[in-house]
């Protein structure tokens, strides 16, 4: 699958507060606990070797489980392959707490539920709903209904 | 790797034939007709040896100047293209082709800050995505009608110019894109939770019981200042139960903390609802779950769910009401409004302080 590599790489350069050494194990049988530069860009995480200014890879964080594995450890798979975990490995139990709320709050789908949330309860306590300032109101993406458009990709465009 | 050298000795061949048999007349037309078949072959074969090494490259997940790509969680990110989860907005659209510069039409798919795009509309996998991070959308003028353009800030980064079919469907495509980014939508989620603290301090802490109309609320404030407001009696109380439209809350509440997952505390996941069992269920859980997806079945707009950001955010649903402690003093015909107002305010006292228990 073909994805717009330069903008990624430019994207993991972008200030971060969620960036530090951490130990990190693919999820591949035989893989060994690397120490790598991990860092959290909008619903990306971006892994380097350390001092290297180009990412060896990223993980797009949607549709993923974060778990803990021990006080400094936590594992990130994704739904698709639940088995195959993607293991970091912590300097302390508060590091460690710190990243598992990062990234869960780290997708696109929980900003959207948080949004959602936020501009009913706002509607319900003015009256009036909060994204018709701005002109989105109509937005597909920050419908309460969105759930209803599991058919949608019957969508055409319009 | 064989190319290489095989190219080499290849031409290396053909320059020494060319040396060596000076062409006469006669010899010279065979020799011509045959070093045209020679070079035809010759570009095929190089074709070929081309795509090879392309394939080689890729493989070893190296570009063209041998640099190593950047690995992506490809499987999963098509996973997501094509998983469950509603897109924000699909249609055909067509896409100028890298090298080639003819426009293909394909089938596009937004979810997110991804827009993936596909060969047919059912196709099991997209050929590719853009990442809609940094980038600004814009007209662009084009020999094609009703195009656009995906550009991005970055340095020798790529335009990615497509056409709509009609003027409706550019329009609309390129608003969607335009909003399409993630850091768009957390300003949105900023500003929308700035706002709703501002209303909440406003109001006075607490007592954030959902109720199905604002004007509700209005009424609990102006009946607890105890002054008589002739719309409460717009309310209907019985004797048997709490007020209908406080019983139609609950009831819608309790049917969204049933249906919603509750995370365990050792694992979360932002995704759509896990398949695993949860190892409790929601019933005025302090911790707000951040996957419930039934929230966005809700067709009431009215009615509240707890589930969205950290427990510190969000306040929680309040537990249920298993039966009306508070039977009410009065039935709907009584003409004794003062103490119609006095009950409902001891009713809303009553609950606030059970769910002020149950943090």
């Amino acid at each position: 699958m073909r994805f717009n590599e330069k903008e990624l790489v430019c994207l993991s350069r972008q200030p971060s507060e969620m960036a530090a050494e951490l130990g990190m194990r693919g999820p591949k049988k035989g893989d060994v606990v690397k120490r790598r530069l991990v860092k959290l860009v909008v619903n990306f995480l971006f892994y380097f070797r350390i001092d290297e200014e180009e990412p060896i890879g990223a993980l797009l964080l949607e549709q993923c489980r974060v778990e803990r594995e021990d006080s400094q450890t936590f594992s990130i798979a994704f739904l698709d392959e639940a088995e195959r975990k993607y293991l970091f490995e912590c300097d302390s139990e508060e590091q460690c707490k710190e990243w598992t709320d990062s990234i869960i709050k780290a997708s696109y789908e929980f900003m959207r539920r948080n949004l959602i949330f936020y501009r009913t309860e706002i509607h319900r306590l003015t009256g009036k709903d909060p994204l018709e300032q701005y002109g989105i109101s109509d937005e597909t993406r920050f419908q309460v209904n969105s759930g209803s458009q599991l058919m949608a990709r019957d969508t055409s465009s319009l | 790797m064989l190319s290489g050298e095989l190219k080499r000795s290849f031409f290396m061949e053909r320059r020494r034939k060319l040396k060596t048999f000076p062409p006469s007349h006669h010899h010279g037309q065979g020799l011509y007709i045959a070093d045209s078949c020679v070079s035809l072959l010759g570009f095929l074969i190089i074709q070929k040896f081309k795509e090879e090494r392309q394939k080689q490259m890729r493989w070893v997940n190296k570009d063209s100047t041998g640099r190593r790509r950047m690995k992506l969680n490809e499987r999963s990110v098509a996973h997501y293209a094509t998983c469950d989860s509603p897109p924000d907005k699909t249609g055909f659209l067509f896409k100028k082709g890298e090298r080639n510069t003819a426009y293909h039409r394909r089938w596009f798919v937004l979810k997110g800050n991804m827009l993936f795009y596909f060969e047919e509309r059912d196709s099991r996998e997209p050929i590719g995505v853009i990442v809609l991070e940094g980038c600004t959308v814009e007209l662009c003028e084009s020999v094609e009608e009703f195009a656009f353009a995906i550009k991005f800030d970055c340095a020798k980064a790529r335009v990615y110019k497509l056409a709509a079919e009609n003027q409706a469907a550019m329009e609309s495509w390129v608003k969607a894109l335009s909003r399409a980014s993630f850091d768009y939508m957390r300003l949105v989620v900023k500003e929308l939770e700035r706002q709703l603290e501002e209303i909440q301090d406003a109001a006075g802490a607490g007592g954030q019981q959902a109720r199905p109309k604002p004007s509700r609320r209005n009424q609990v404030a102006r009946s607890r200042s105890g002054a008589s407001s002739s719309s409460s009696s717009s309310s209907s109380l019985s004797s048997s139960s709490s007020a209908p439209s406080m019983a139609a809350v609950y009831s819608a509440q309790k049917m969204l903390q049933d249906e919603v997952q509750l995370i365990s505390g050792s694992s979360r996941e932002n995704g759509v609802a896990w398949s695993k069992p949860p190892s409790a269920t929601a019933n005025g859980s302090a911790e707000a779950a951040p996957s419930c997806v039934t929230w966005d079945g809700c067709t009431d707009a009215g009615t509240v769910s707890g589930c969205a950001g950290d427990g510190g955010r969000a306040p929680p649903v309040p537990p249920r009401r298993l039966g009306a402690s508070l039977e009410s003093p009065v039935s709907p015909d009584t003409a004794c409004f003062s103490k119609l107002h006095d009950w409902y305010g001891r009713e809303v006292e009553e609950l606030r302080v059970q769910w002020l228990q149950s943090q």
